[in-house]
């Protein structure tokens, strides 16, 4: 009696796909709007330091924008915020407290690195160099 | 020979009692607890649980970040139950501001607690499995509890870790898309839980395992504290859901489940017959969502909090969660007491192994469901000394502290 719904189940399994995802082959199934890496968007951001306040596991350090970029004039320090991916918790806290929604929100989740990884070069990505275009969009780096 | 005997006026029977350590490493559930039991045999003469393995100050900590940062702080108190201590925490700030959540707000607050109540008990009754012996039934509840966190991650944006409540509302809102895959992923998982259900109520392996072990009567529920479905199991029909109604759970249609067996048995079918309410309850939210605004805009809400405290109570997965927050006005609380029903449910139920067999004393853990990282959080400051120490819950308990 107790048998039935198991041997049922057990014949139906042999003959299904398996459910395990071959990972680094496979992709995850992730949703669009799954909380990834975030990065600022420098054309918008002011450097007024309010994510970095409000960043629960202190991940974001403010840093001062190198020379040869274009700086919109709003940013009169001249600073942006730098996300520690290692440190980040992915709240979106940051996102959330913007005052100029200027993150950029992905669904990335692959990060796993032997070197820190940081949100610097996709911030400053967003600036343009005395003289050229911006090398890679908003658009560019989400997956889906 | 004869004279020799009658000399004899009294036997002494020496027990020979083996001390035998189960955990400190993942004893039943993946969490470190050490339960020493002293066993006759094969049979348990007495038990002691020691804890303080997994400690890691959050109470202090949360002390010294604003109220806000509290809030992603007490998500990762427990991994399982996150939403729920958010909310509890987030329903505190909310009574100190006098602040109240537009009803949207409230109903997908209580769609995504009953979602972590729905992957919570299945992750449970899947260990409860496996420490049985029956490892197939753990893979496949296991494999069935992953459209439930595809469900979590639709509404919230991550498997786990929600983030997902804020002071006035919630972080995000659904849409029609979104509400119709939940349908279907509730419509997909609801057969396999019964398939489940069927399995544990029917299966030789589990019945002789889980049948009468580790009984609790009414009377030592109500004297020891017990707080959920282990008391839910012996008959108490304690809720806070019903109790406190909080959230939506005012309107929602909902009922206590409870069994009268109390045994290992019967807190495994009270979880099944939970998550059979849950699937209700998710199902009515996503056909009764109210309209109108549920995502507050966190740049607005007040930074510095007025004086005042507030306790709150929510019935996470494994019983009663409590929370204190006391502020003496500014940007930081000045006091965060969090009380969960695990450390309730596995220290006070340590007399109750005697009498079991060494096998059972797993079992028996696992069917109260117990959530270690819940458990520990609490430092000792003498701040006349300087001194600062860690102390485990242990010693606290016994005054030791």
């Amino acid at each position: 009696m107790a048998k039935v719904p198991l041997l049922k189940e057990v014949v139906k399994l042999i003959f299904s796909k398996p459910a395990t995802i071959q990972y680094p082959r496979e992709e995850t199934p992730v949703e669009p709007d799954a909380r990834g890496r975030q990065y600022a968007d420098l054309s918008k951001c002011i450097g007024c330091s309010l994510c970095m306040i409000e960043c629960p596991p202190k991940a974001i350090r403010m840093e001062k924008i190198p020379e040869g970029y274009e700086v919109p004039k709003r940013n009169a320090r001249k600073i942006y915020p730098v996300v520690d991916y290692f440190k980040c918790i992915y709240c979106y806290r940051c996102v959330t407290v913007c005052p100029t929604k200027a993150y950029v929100v992905t669904n990335e989740y692959r990060l796993a690195s032997d070197a820190p990884v940081n949100s610097r070069e996709l911030s400053l990505s967003t600036l343009k160099k005395a003289g050229q275009e911006p090398s890679q969009g908003k658009e560019g780096v989400n997956r889906r | 020979m004869t004279e020799e005997v009658s000399k004899v006026d009294k036997v002494v029977e020496i027990p020979m009692t083996v001390e035998i350590p189960v955990g400190p490493q993942h004893p039943a559930v993946h969490e470190p607890i050490l339960i020493k039991v002293y066993a006759e045999g094969e049979y348990v003469v007495k038990a002691e649980a020691y804890t303080g393995y997994n400690h890691r100050g959050i109470e202090k900590l949360a002390e010294k970040k604003s109220f806000y940062q509290d809030i992603f702080l007490c998500g990762r108190v427990c991994g399982i139950c996150n939403a729920v201590h958010a909310d509890c925490y987030v329903r505190a700030l909310e009574h100190i501001l006098d602040k109240e959540p537009p009803p949207r707000a409230k109903y997908l607050r209580t769609l995504v607690m009953e979602l972590e109540r729905l992957h919570s008990h299945m992750l449970i009754l899947a260990v409860t499995a496996e420490i049985v012996g029956f490892d197939t039934l753990f893979m496949h509840m296991m494999r069935d509890r992953e459209l439930i966190m595809k469900a979590k991650e639709i509404v919230t944006g991550n498997r786990v870790l929600a983030d997902y409540i804020m002071v006035g509302g919630v972080r995000r809102d659904l849409n029609t898309e979104k509400i119709d895959k939940l349908k279907k992923i509730l419509a997909k998982v609801e057969p396999r839980i019964r398939h489940y259900w069927r399995v544990f109520e029917e299966d030789v392996t589990l019945n002789k395992r889980l049948v009468d072990v580790g009984r609790l009567t009414p009377a030592q529920v109500t004297s020891h504290g017990l707080l959920g479905p282990v008391a839910r199991a012996s008959g108490i029909a304690t809720d806070s859901r019903y109790h406190d109604a909080y959230d939506a759970y005012a309107e929602v249609p909902f009922r206590i489940v409870t069994r009268r067996e109390g045994d290992c048995m019967a807190r495994s079918l009270v979880r099944f017959e939970e998550m059979q309410v849950s699937l209700e309850i998710c199902r009515y939210i996503l056909n009764h969502l109210p309209g109108g605004e549920a995502v507050p805009d966190e740049r607005r809400l007040p930074r510095r909090f007025p004086e005042g405290e507030a306790f709150t109570t929510v019935e996470a997965p494994r019983g009663e969660l409590t929370y204190y927050v006391m502020s003496k006005g500014g940007v930081n609380p000045y006091r965060v007491k969090i009380r969960t029903p695990s450390y309730n449910n596995v220290i006070n139920t340590v007399p109750f192994y005697v009498g079991h067999t060494i096998a059972d004393v797993p079992a028996i853990l696992a069917s109260y469901d117990p959530c270690i990282s819940c458990m520990e959080r609490v430092t000792v400051i003498d701040s006349r000394r300087g001194i600062r120490r860690k102390v485990s819950m242990r010693d606290l308990a016994r005054g030791e502290a």
